[in-house]
């Protein structure tokens, strides 16, 4: 959280004048580029820009986290097809966070052959906060969802019997719906690898025809 | 050479067994099990037990952690129960069985979030492990008998806003009032206790 309480503008603002002080005598094209970045940069722009034009360039495409009930949840937790990977998590566990990164290389490295999306039990006010956050700063690209669960502990007995409620959860779903693998705490990385080549595998021989 | 083989075949077996049983948490203290007492030291180092610490109408364990957001949004709805309880001769032990959490930070932590009950340190998390705790906070509530009568939430709103099932209150009034508590098990999202072997 620490991290994404720095912003990006600040430094680009800073990286922007520096490269206005060296260039500002240079040839068109360094001018171009020097206005580009100020305008990418922040609203506290010297230049004579449009008051609204600073905004609308810095409104990257937001990462959108999508509020979930437990009945939305459990309809995005019937696999489509693929073997489908879940990880529920929050941007206030740390061990979720540790292992955020390895999660995003196993959805790059399964892209195609699995489903992959992440539940956050964050508040719901920070939904577009600290968990898009979080997620663009791990280049995460499984759609996100965040859960207000009325009920959590029905939601929990419902996901695996044994499962107390510690995060990160992970579970793993064979095409059928079946769960196959979860595990509460962090996941053992060659473990989960195992888990997915078998059902990658799985599914290949028996769906030969699906794209 | 038979016999070497069959203890060979027997020693692995029991192995696979142990070794299956410790990764799946298998176990733990079910709802009507009585807990041993047990021996762990508190903050200043001083050995404490179960026997020492229960109140004569119950006891609450609570698991508990410096860093945890989740028992953080829990502090003052503990320390309120606690204290109302307390007055009604159930006591409070807090437990710290994460080895993430050294004593300092344990101990100014509860001084921060003012607990007035004691909070023992399981280091190696043998009890969290014996007692099948996972994460905090999670309470065990055990009778005057120390017959294990609710395990799990203290309710069900992590935020405290919109509480409403008092889980671990209406397993007290219930007892208190003589009555049989009907929600015995209840989960919700926590912090996982980071334990010694992970």
């Amino acid at each position: 959280m620490h991290l994404a309480a720095r912003s990006n503008a600040s430094r680009n603002s800073f990286t922007m004048k520096h490269v206005y002080l060296n260039w500002a005598k240079a040839a068109v094209v360094s001018a171009v580029f020097v206005l580009c970045f100020s305008s990418v940069s922040s609203g506290q722009a010297k230049r004579p820009l449009p008051k609204k034009a600073a905004p609308k360039v810095a409104a990257k495409p937001a990462l959108k986290v999508t509020l979930v009930d437990e009945m939305a949840l459990k309809k995005l937790l019937v696999p489509n097809g693929r073997p489908l990977l879940v990880n529920f998590w929050a941007t206030w566990c740390d061990p979720c966070r540790e292992e955020f990164p390895d999660l995003v290389k196993i959805d790059q490295e399964y892209k195609g052959r699995i489903d992959f999306i992440t539940i956050s039990l964050d508040d719901v006010e920070n939904i577009s906060t600290t968990v898009p956050k979080f997620l663009t700063a791990m280049k995460a690209q499984m759609p996100p969802y965040l859960l207000r669960a009325d009920d959590e502990n029905t939601f929990i007995a419902s996901i695996a019997k044994d499962w107390q409620g510690g995060m990160p959860f992970t579970a793993l779903y064979a095409p059928s719906g079946e769960l196959k693998y979860y595990r509460e705490g962090k996941v053992a990385i060659p473990m989960l690898h195992d888990q997915l080549n078998k059902l990658v595998a799985a599914a290949a021989t028996t769906l030969p025809d699906s794209k | 050479m038979t016999q070497k083989i069959a203890a060979l075949i027997s020693f692995l077996a029991i192995f696979a067994f142990v070794a299956s049983s410790a990764v799946t948490h298998a176990g733990g203290l079910e709802i009507g099990a009585m807990a041993e007492n047990f021996t762990l030291p508190d903050t200043d180092g001083k050995t404490r037990t179960l026997d020492e610490l229960k109140g004569k109408n119950g006891t609450v364990v609570v698991w508990l952690s410096a860093q945890c957001p989740v028992v953080k949004g829990y502090k003052d709805r503990i320390n309120e129960i606690a204290a109302e309880y307390q007055a009604k001769g159930i006591n409070f032990i807090g437990i710290n069985s994460n080895s993430t959490e050294d004593l300092n930070w344990v101990k100014s932590n509860i001084g921060e979030y003012g607990y007035k009950f004691p909070v023992l340190i399981d280091k190696s998390n043998a009890l969290a492990d014996k007692w099948g705790a996972t994460v905090t906070p999670e309470v065990f509530y055990f009778n005057a008998k120390n017959i294990l009568i609710y395990h799990g939430a203290i309710d069900n709103d992590r935020s405290g806003k919109t509480v409403t099932e008092a889980y671990l209150k209406s397993a007290f009034d219930a007892t208190l009032s003589g009555k049989p508590v009907t929600k015995t098990k209840a989960n919700a999202f926590g912090c996982t206790i980071k334990r010694v072997a992970e």
